[in-house]
């Protein structure tokens, strides 16, 4: 049998024990007194022995195998881990996961676990003293299994499962109304997510019941579809009501691996289609016939429903990437001597793979810097009169348009006035700034190679990376911001797009030109002179609603000669955190989806586009970077 | 027989809508109507087959008016018309008696389908 085809769903699943593994480890770490953790860290080493038996993965098999003997004696001794065998464990960890990666790329042989191997064999007999009662256990497991499945069956009715249309509109409506229909045909329970889960929009449509009843299961489907809107109507049969494993078996059959690389080229195809449908709807435009508009209007809809499909299927949980984050905390906060716990929140949050796998670095950079530089050392913290252990919180959140995620530390803080100091000292700011606001605080930290110097000693290093971040964040189409409060802590928050490939646009005419401003970053448009003009320090700006915004004219700023700026000229308002800027534009030609293509700027070119698109008419349009003008 | 409809709307504009797409289809338009109130009151005299309800209206919304309409006749035939983003008041529609829900801006298929599965 050829198992090269399995190496990759090996892998896959390897590291998602890995990082269950690290994971319980932490958890253990925190606590050695509750032995709670060693029962998964068993099951997740002893899968993965498993696996790679199969595989013909001699190594890992083995260093898996001593491991798991290890933490039988720990799971089975009454005795708490020492931190010399709870950092065995850590290090026998990362092993496993570098002889993981190298088996699969087909170079095992350059791992040597023997060394670790024989440190793990004799933390073993150090611990043999203690009974072994392993037939036992295994008993006590299979019979805690069998009593499950007995509870799984004896509940009421069977398992329906249902997926509303992504196009549906007030999902939640539609789901009660499904479940009324339900409650028609016999007793409904267990709804999962609760109704009241129905009334957010964050519901997606898709939910599960018990339902008792005895209509065949193809009426029961038939019946729940005539609410509309319905996808999909699953009935699960007797046989996979009987046991909960078959029933995450059948899930988990419906779910496919695929390339990537495969998504991105559907990804290209798709863009092209919206391209040459907006072509397609400009000359149903122009002809005027009623059969021409029909196909132009199901092309504009299935395609727009194909868009949306490849964006959910590219859409990835944070959590793929934030599972590692614990580890290195972790790691680092050893390293420096410090307590740090970090807290993860939002982890079901969905991005773009893509982003997804662009963040790492930045992300790493920032809970770098928080654990470093932010977080005091365990003695510091005391004096403040704060617990010994800093805490450091990750989380996502959903937006309109976007997600935001945020790394906040409980640490000292930034020393606005020492920053604002030095910037004046090295001409970075106005000699007569009194105070640093929040985004110029984030401009001056995050200059290259700004808090070098030694004057800024408590901060030292700030800067350090998030020049870097900042500019991968920025490539992202996202925006960062910062918070920070001498003595409680600083919060970075990165706002990103949920996926990259396809925004909507604001189409602005400018001297003759086409120029897209993602809508993400609008926040209004205005008309110009229907606002007060004012100047600040030397710079055109509107008064908006009592508050001055910078105003930038796109004619000036581009050189545009051609066209003819109408006397009611837009002003588009673009916004990124507490920072807005109006644009003046000659004209505003409409809203629409486009296609966003990488852009390597020519020498010379001004540094506020981010990207181009192709038009419907097939002439490429320029698509204008929030982050460079605001 | 045509099935007899009230509109329930406080927008002119809608209420001919409603009206248009559904005596195009063939039903009969019995009455309309510009608040809960007059839904409710309007709901008693005609007893139509169908009921197309506007959520927010003045005077009486059209929630309190389903809950009303509903304490009467148990089996009233309404449909709720909502905008996007009206999530959890259709949630509370339903959960008060309607039967089903467009949301605006309508596509007279959807009315239509809407409609069918409300009689059926």
């Amino acid at each position: 049998m050829d198992l090269s085809q399995y190496a990759e769903l090996f892998l896959a699943e390897s590291r998602e024990h890995l990082s269950a593994c690290n994971h319980l480890l932490l958890q253990w770490e925190r606590q050695p007194s509750n032995p709670e953790p060693v029962g998964g860290i068993f099951r997740a080493v002893h899968t993965v022995k498993g696996m790679a038996a199969t595989m013909g993965y001699a190594r890992v098999a083995d260093l898996a195998h001593r491991m798991e003997n290890l933490l039988d004696r720990l799971r089975h001794g009454n005795k708490p881990p020492t931190a010399d065998v709870l950092q065995l464990l850590f290090r026998s960890t990362d092993l496993l996961e570098k002889t993981i990666d190298l088996a699969v790329a087909g170079h095992e042989r350059q791992v040597d676990v023997s060394g670790l191997v024989g440190e793990l064999d004799a933390a073993a007999k150090r611990m043999a003293g203690t009974p072994s009662a392993r037939g036992g256990g295994e008993k006590a497991a299979k019979s805690v299994a069998a009593k499950a499945a007995v509870d799984d069956a004896t509940q009421e009715g069977r398992l329906v499962s249902v997926v509303l249309r992504a196009e549906a509109q007030l999902k939640g409506g539609r789901a009660l109304l499904v479940l009324r229909r339900a409650e028609g045909l016999g007793g409904v329970t267990h709804v999962s997510p609760p109704v009241a889960a129905f009334e957010s929009d964050e519901f997606d449509g898709r939910f599960s019941f018990r339902l008792d009843s005895p209509a065949p299961g193809e009426a029961i489907e038939r019946q729940l579809a005539g609410a509309g809107d319905v996808e999909r109507v699953t009935v699960a049969g007797a046989e996979a009501v009987a046991t909960r494993t078959e029933a995450t078996t059948t899930e988990r059959s419906r779910h496919i691996r695929v390339d990537l690389r495969r998504l991105d080229a559907l990804m290209n195809l798709i863009g092209e289609l919206v391209t040459a449908r907006g072509r397609l709807n400009e000359l149903a435009t122009a002809m005027r016939d009623p059969a021409v508009d029909d196909v132009a209007i199901s092309v504009s809809r299935l395609t727009g429903e194909l868009q949306a499909e490849i964006i959910q299927a590219r859409m990835t949980p944070v959590w793929q990437v934030f599972d590692r984050y614990p580890r290195v905390v972790r790691d680092l906060a050893q390293q420096l001597e410090k307590q740090v716990a970090l807290r993860v929140e939002g982890k079901e949050i969905e991005l773009d793979r893509a982003i997804l796998d662009e963040l790492n670095d930045p992300l790493v950079h920032l809970l770098r810097n928080a654990v470093d530089h932010g977080i005091e050392s365990p003695a510091e913290r005391k004096r403040r009169g704060k617990r010994p252990e800093g805490e450091v919180v990750l989380g996502a959140v959903r937006e309109r348009a976007s997600v935001a995620i945020s790394i906040a530390d409980d640490g000292r803080g930034i020393d606005r006035s020492k920053i604002l100091e030095k910037a004046k000292r090295e001409g970075m700011v106005d000699a007569h700034l009194e105070a640093l606001s929040d985004d110029q605080l984030l401009r001056v930290i995050a200059r290259p190679g700004f808090s070098t110097a030694h004057a800024v000693t408590n901060v030292s290093g700030r800067g350090v990376g998030i020049d870097v971040a900042m500019t991968k964040i920025r490539s992202l189409g996202g925006t960062i911001e910062i918070q920070t409060e001498l003595g409680r802590g600083t919060t970075f928050v990165l706002r990103l797009p949920v996926t990259l490939a396809i925004v909507r646009a604001l189409i602005a005419a400018v001297g003759g030109e086409r120029y897209a401003l993602p809508l993400t970053y609008v926040s209004e448009t205005v008309e110009f002179g229907a606002v007060p003009i004012t100047t600040v320090e030397g710079r055109e700006a509107m008064v908006l609603r009592d508050r001055v915004v910078p105003l930038v004219h796109l004619r000036d700023l581009l050189g545009a000669q051609g066209g003819v700026p109408s006397p009611r000229r837009p002003v588009v308002v673009l916004q990124m955190g507490e920072r807005r800027t109006g644009v003046v534009v000659d004209g505003m030609l409409g809203q629409q989806e486009i296609v966003v293509k990488g852009f390597d700027a020519p020498q010379g070119t001004l540094p506020v586009f981010s990207g181009a698109t192709i038009m419907g008419d097939g002439i490429p349009a320029l698509i204008l970077d929030a982050g460079g003008l605001v | 027989m045509s099935h007899s409809v009230l509109v329930c709307d406080d927008a002119i504009f809608m209420r001919t809508m409603i009206s248009d797409i559904l005596a195009q289809a063939g039903f009969e338009i019995v009455g309309e109507a510009e608040t809960g109130a007059q839904a409710v009151e309007k709901y008693r005299q005609l007893k139509p087959d169908l009921v197309t309800m506007d959520i927010v209206m003045p005077d009486m919304g059209g929630i309190d008016a389903v809950r009303e309409i509903v304490k009467n006749d148990p089996d009233a035939k309404i449909l709720m018309c909502s905008a996007m983003g009206q999530q959890a008041l259709v949630v509370e529609a339903i959960q008060a008696g309607a039967k089903d829900f467009v949301v605006k801006p309508f596509q007279p298929s959807r009315v239509l389908e809407a409609v069918q599965r409300v009689l059926g």
